[in-house]
C-alpha cells in the first residue's frame, strides 16, 4: 500500500474501531551518501524508510502505536494495539485542532536539483576535501572521517477533524574530521556542514578549516585552575544552549523539572539577551508552517533583553495553563508528541570576535566541548571537560587542554556580559553567536 | 524471508561482482508504558520492520535498506548499490547453495513480552512511584517506564548462511528529581535484561527506587570539588562506562581501520597496569548486551581483550577482521536494519582483582570517591573522554567524606590504563545504550572499585 492510501485506510480503521478523535503522522525518508578513506570509497548507503503512527482517544484516555509495515492487517493491528492502550491510560484534556490557514511562506526546505545529485558527484566532493586537506599541511596524519550524503524526507499529518498537511524537505551533507600529529600531540579538527546545493560547498575553505583547527590545537596543555572570562566560540555556544532547551518547555515546567518555573516576566538573562522560536526563517532546517499536532506555527519570543516571556506549548500543556498552543508540538512517527524549538535564534549583538577576546586581560576562547554528559538540563550544572586557546590582551597565548570548565546555565545566562555580531557557518536550526560570560571556574 | 526470494537477491549481487552477499530481515515489536506526574503518561506500541543488504567488494561495504519488502525493491537496490561502482552488466556466477543452520538458544525466556500484555507492567510501575515518593518530601517528580523488545532476525549470506534468531529484551527505568531552595536534581537508575516479562515481574522496583531518591535527595545537600589532578576510587557497575568508552571503542576493529585509536600495532604488548584484566562478553546468559549470534550471524563469543595488562585482542566483524587480518570475534552489532554493522562491544567489563575497597580508600590522602558514574564520551582517534560523576565524595586523609555535584573526570584513555593501580573483588555489571555508526545498541559495562592513581577531576 502506498503511503498516502496507508494513512487513509489507519484514519478509517481508527473511525471503524471507535475511536472519538484520532490525529496520526506517516514520515518517509530516503538517503544516499558515501564515506572514504584513503582516496577510495569505504562505505556506501542508499536507503529508504517509511511509517505510520497514531494516537487515537476513546472515552478522553490516549493510545499511541505505530508501524512500519504497510499491509492492512498491519495497520489494523496498530489500531487495535492503540485502542487496547487508551484502557492503560487516564482522560488527557486537549483539542485537536480544525483546519486553519497556514501562512503563504515559502521555506526553502526543498530543492528539486538536489534529487539530482549522483554518487559520483558526491564522490569527486569527498576525494577533493580529502585532496585539499593533505596538501594543506604535513601534519595531518590521517582523516578518518569523510563523507557526504544527501538525504530527503517528507510527512503527512492528518486528524479527526479534516486537519491534512504535509511537508517535504531535503539537504545534502559533507564533512570531514582530520587527524593532526606532531611529536606526541595529536589532535582532531572537523569541519562539516549541510546545504541546499553541492556548489555551495568549497572544498578548499572547507578542508582547510578542518586543518587549522587540528593543527592549532597541536601542542595544547593545561593552564592553572581558578575563575577567568570565557568566550564560548559561535561553533560550540549553540551546543551549549541546545543541551538547555528543556527548562523553557510548559510541560516541563508544569512537572516541576524546570528552574524557570515561576519566572516569567523576570529577568534570567543578561539584558543583550534576545532568544526568539522562529519557525519561518527560509532555509532554516528547523523551518516549518505547522508542527506535529498540525497546530500552525508562528514565532514566538522566548526571551526579550533578558526577561523569559513565554514557555514553548503543545496542546497539553497549553490546556493546562489554560491557553492556546504556540505551536511547538514535536513528533515523529514512531514517538509520543513532546515539545521542541523549531529555530533557535539568539540575536546578535554588534562586537566583533576580536572585541570580546580583547575585552578582558586575559581571558580562555573555548572552540572545543568534549561530550555533553556533564550538563544537566534539569539542574542546569554544566561541569565539562574543553580546548581551545589561552588569550591575553585580545591575542592567542597557547592551545590548551587538559582542563574543565564549570558553571550553572542559569548563572551563564546572567553573566553574559557581550555577544558577537557573528553566527556560524553551520547550517543548522540553533543560532546563537560568539559569547562572553564573565567569569567560569576553569580546573586543570 | 523465503530462502528462494533470498537466493535471487544474493544471486543478483554475485552477479554484478560482488564479493560477498548479505541480507539482514528484521521485525521488531516495541512496547512501552511510562508514568509519570502519578499517572500513566503514555502506553504504545509499534512494529518496526525493513531489510538491509550489504554487498562487499574487497574490503568496501555498500548498505541499502528498505521498509518495502517485495522483490522488485529489493533488486532495485542491489542494482543501485552495484551501479554506485559503475557496474551495470550482469555476469553470470555458479549459484549459490544455502546450508541452514539452527541457533542454539543460550537464554531462557519464559514470558513473551507480545503474549503478557502492557497492562501488568502498571502494578510495577506504582509501586515504583509510590517507594520514590514516600523516600522524602523533597521528591518533586518521578518518571518510571518499563519497556520491551521482541526483535526476530533472519540472516542469509553468499557464503550459503541462513540463520534466524529472536532476541528479547525488557528494560525498566526510574528517574527521580528532588527539590529544595529553588535547587534541583534528578537521578535515574535503569536495569535491563535480555528475558521476558519475567525480568520485570521479579523485580525489586523498590530497590531501584530507594536508589535514585537517595542520590537525588542526597545532590542538594552536595558541595564542590576543588578541581585539580588527583587519585579517583571507581565505584563498581557503571563505573565502567569509562573503560566501554575510552579503551573499549579505540579496541573495536572499525576504529583500528580507519587508524583512528591509540592500541593500533599494540598487540601483544603492555597497555595497562598488571592487575587490569579486561574482557567483552557476548554470551552471558539473559546478558544485556549479550546475544546468540552476532548481527552477521556469526556465533558470539568471549573475547579477552586485556590479560594482565598485555593486550590479546581486537572486537572484530567480518570486513574489518578480514582487511586487517585478524580473526572474528562475532562482535558484528547494529541498531536495526536500517545500519550497516560494524565492530561493537557487547558486555564489557574489568575483571575481578584482590584489593579491598577500605585499602583503597585508606591510601588515599586528598581524591575523590567517585561512587556513581553517569554517561561520557570519548574521541577514539585522540582517546580524549569527558565523563560525569553522578554521586561522588571527597576523600580525605584516607576517609570519605562530603557529597560532591558537578564533578567530572577528563583525560585519555590509554594514559588512565596503567594508572589503574588496585582493583576490587565487587565485579558488578550495569545496562547502558551505546552510540556509534552503526546505530544505538543495547551494551553492559562493568567493573569492580577500582582505584586510578591519578585523573584530572573537574569542579570548582
Amino acid at each position: 500500500m502506498d503511503f498516502s492510501s496507508a494513512l487513509d485506510f489507519i484514519c478509517k480503521e481508527a473511525k471503524r474501531q471507535g475511536a472519538d478523535d484520532f490525529d496520526a503522522l506517516a514520515g518517509e525518508s530516503n538517503s544516499i551518501g558515501l564515506d572514504l578513506f584513503e582516496g577510495k570509497v569505504k562505505n556506501t548507503e542508499i536507503s529508504s524508510s517509511r511509517g505510520i503512527g497514531i494516537r487515537l482517544f476513546k472515552n478522553g484516555c490516549p493510545g499511541y502505536s505505530f508501524t512500519e509495515k504497510f499491509s492492512k492487517e498491519a495497520l489494523a493491528q496498530t489500531v487495535k494495539d492503540a485502542v487496547a492502550h487508551t484502557l492503560l491510560t487516564g482522560p488527557l484534556d486537549l483539542d485537536l485542532p480544525e483546519p486553519g490557514v497556514l501562512p503563504e511562506l515559502d521555506l526553502e526546505l526543498w530543492s528539486n536539483e538536489l534529487e539530482t545529485v549522483s554518487l559520483e558527484q558526491m564522490k569527486k566532493l569527498g576525494l577533493a576535501l580529502e585532496a585539499s586537506a593533505l596538501a594543506k599541511d604535513k601534519r595531518i596524519a590521517n582523516i578518518p572521517y569523510l563523507g557526504v550524503s544527501r538525504s530527503s524526507g517528507y510527512s503527512l499529518i492528518c486528524n479527526s477533524h479534516g486537519v491534512r498537511y504535509s511537508v517535504k524537505g531535503n539537504s545534502i551533507f559533507a564533512g570531514l574530521g582530520v587527524v593532526a600529529k606532531d611529536g606526541d600531540s595529536t589532535k582532531m579538527g572537523i569541519y562539516s556542514n549541510s546545504a541546499r546545493s553541492i556548489d555551495e560547498f568549497n572544498t578548499t575553505f572547507m578542508a582547510e578549516t578542518a586543518v587549522e583547527r587540528g593543527i592549532s590545537l597541536l601542542g595544547a596543555h593545561s593552564i592553572n585552575s581558578g575563575r577567568m572570562p570565557v568566550v564560548l566560540s559561535n561553533r560550540i555556544s549553540p551546543q551549549i544552549i541546545s543541551m538547555f532547551t528543556s527548562p523553557f518547555y510548559a510541560e516541563v515546567v508544569q512537572k516541576g523539572q524546570s528552574k524557570l518555573e515561576g519566572m516569567l516576566n523576570t529577568q534570567i538573562a543578561g539584558d543583550k539577551i534576545t532568544i526568539t522560536c522562529n519557525p519561518h526563517i527560509k532555509g532554516y532546517p528547523g523551518s516549518r508552517l505547522f508542527d506535529g499536532e498540525g497546530v500552525v506555527s508562528a514565532p514566538c519570543p522566548v526571551i526579550e533583553n533578558g526577561i523569559l516571556r513565554n514557555y514553548l506549548y503543545n496542546l497539553e500543556s497549553a490546556k493546562k495553563d489554560k491557553r492556546q498552543s504556540t505551536g511547538n508540538a514535536s513528533r515523529d512517527y514512531s514517538g509520543q508528541v513532546g515539545t521542541g524549538f523549531s529555530n533557535l535564534v539568539m540575536d546578535k549583538g554588534s562586537s566583533t570576535l576580536d572585541d570580546l577576546l580583547a575585552a578582558s586581560p586575559e581571558c580562555l576562547y573555548i572552540t572545543n566541548l568534549e561530550g555533553s554528559s556533564g550538563c544537566s538540563s534539569i539542574s542546569g550544572e554544566i561541569s565539562i571537560g574543553v580546548q581551545g586557546y589561552l588569550v591575553k590582551s585580545g591575542k592567542i597565548v597557547h592551545p590548551v587542554d587538559g582542563i574543565t570548565v564549570s558553571t550553572n546555565f542559569f548563572t551563564l545566562l546572567k553573566e553574559i556580559d557581550g555577544l558577537s555580531n557573528e553566527y556560524s557557518d553551520t547550517h543548522s536550526s540553533v543560532k546563537v553567536p560568539d559569547i562572553l560570560v564573565a567569569s567560569m571556574h576553569v580546573a586543570g | 524471508m523465503e530462502n528462494t526470494l533470498a537466493q535471487n537477491i544474493i544471486q543478483s549481487g554475485l552477479d554484478r561482482g560482488a564479493d560477498f552477499v548479505e541480507i539482514f530481515e528484521e521485525e521488531a515489536r516495541n512496547a512501552s508504558v511510562v508514568f509519570k506526574d502519578k499517572k500513566v503518561e503514555s502506553a504504545r506500541a509499534g512494529t518496526e520492520y525493513g531489510i538491509g543488504i550489504r554487498l562487499v567488494y574487497g574490503f568496501e561495504v555498500l548498505y541499502g535498506f528498505t521498509s518495502k519488502a517485495n522483490e522488485e525493491e529489493l533488486l532495485t537496490i542491489v542494482r543501485s548499490l552495484a551501479l554506485s561502482k559503475g557496474i551495470s552488466a550482469d555476469t553470470q556466477k555458479p549459484p549459490i547453495t544455502l546450508a541452514p543452520v539452527s541457533v542454539t538458544d543460550i537464554h531462557t525466556v519464559t514470558q513473551d513480552p507480545r503474549v503478557v500484555g502492557q497492562e501488568h507492567k502498571l502494578p510495577l510501575l506504582k509501586r515504583a512511584d509510590e517507594a520514590a515518593r514516600n523516600y522524602s518530601t523533597k521528591i518533586s517528580q518521578v518518571s518510571v517506564s518499563a519497556s520491551d523488545m521482541v526483535s526476530d532476525i533472519y540472516i542469509c549470506n553468499s557464503d550459503g548462511l541462513v540463520i534466524e534468531d529472536s532476541r528479547v529484551r525488557s528494560r525498566f527505568s526510574i528517574s527521580v528529581t528532588a527539590g529544595e531552595n529553588g535547587d534541583i536534581f534528578a537521578a535515574r537508575e535503569a536495569p535491563g535484561s535480555m528475558q521476558g516479562f519475567e525480568f520485570l515481574e521479579g523485580l525489586d522496583c523498590e530497590k531501584y527506587a530507594l536508589q535514585a531518591a537517595q542520590r537525588a535527595e542526597l545532590m542538594l545537600s552536595a558541595g564542590y570539588i576543588k578541581g585539580k589532578q588527583m587519585p579517583v576510587i571507581m565505584g563498581n557497575g557503571f563505573g565502567g562506562v569509562i573503560f566501554h568508552e575510552a579503551c573499549g571503542h579505540p579496541l573495536e576493529t572499525e576504529s583500528i581501520r580507519r587508524k583512528a585509536s591509540p592500541f593500533i600495532g599494540k598487540l601483544g604488548q603492555s597497555i595497562a597496569h598488571s592487575k587490569v584484566t579486561a574482557i567483552d562478553d557476548g554470551t552471558i546468559a539473559n546478558g544485556w548486551g549479550s546475544s546468540n549470534i552476532d548481527d552477521e550471524g556469526n556465533p558470539t563469543q568471549k573475547t579477552v581483550l586485556i590479560e594482565n595488562g598485555i593486550l590479546k585482542s581486537y572486537m572484530s566483524d567480518k570486513v574489518s577482521a578480514s582487511e586487517l587480518n585478524l580473526p572474528v570475534t562475532g562482535s558484528s552489532r547494529r541498531e536495526s536494519y536500517k545500519y550497516a554493522p560494524v565492530s561493537r562491544m557487547r558486555n564489557t567489563y574489568i575483571a575481578a582483582g584482590t584489593d579491598s575497597f577500605e585499602d583503597m580508600v585508606t591510601s588515599v590522602d586528598d581524591g575523590l570517591y567517585a561512587k556513581k558514574m553517569g554517561g561520557g564520551s570519548v574521541n577514539p582517534a585522540t582517546g580524549e573522554f569527558n565523563f560525569v560523576v553522578e554521586e561522588g565524595y571527597i576523600i580525605e586523609g584516607g576517609k570519605i567524606k562530603g557529597p560532591v555535584r558537578g564533578a567530572t573526570l577528563i583525560g585519555k584513555g590509554h594514559e588512565i590504563l596503567p594508572m589503574i593501580s588496585m582493583v576490587g573483588t565487587d565485579l558488578e555489571l550495569a545496562a547502558g545504550m551505546c552510540g556509534a555508526s552503526s546505530g544505538l545498541i543495547p551494551a553492559s559495562v562493568g567493573q569492580p572499585t577500582l582505584k586510578v592513581d591519578n585523573i584530572l577531576v573537574g569542579g570548582r
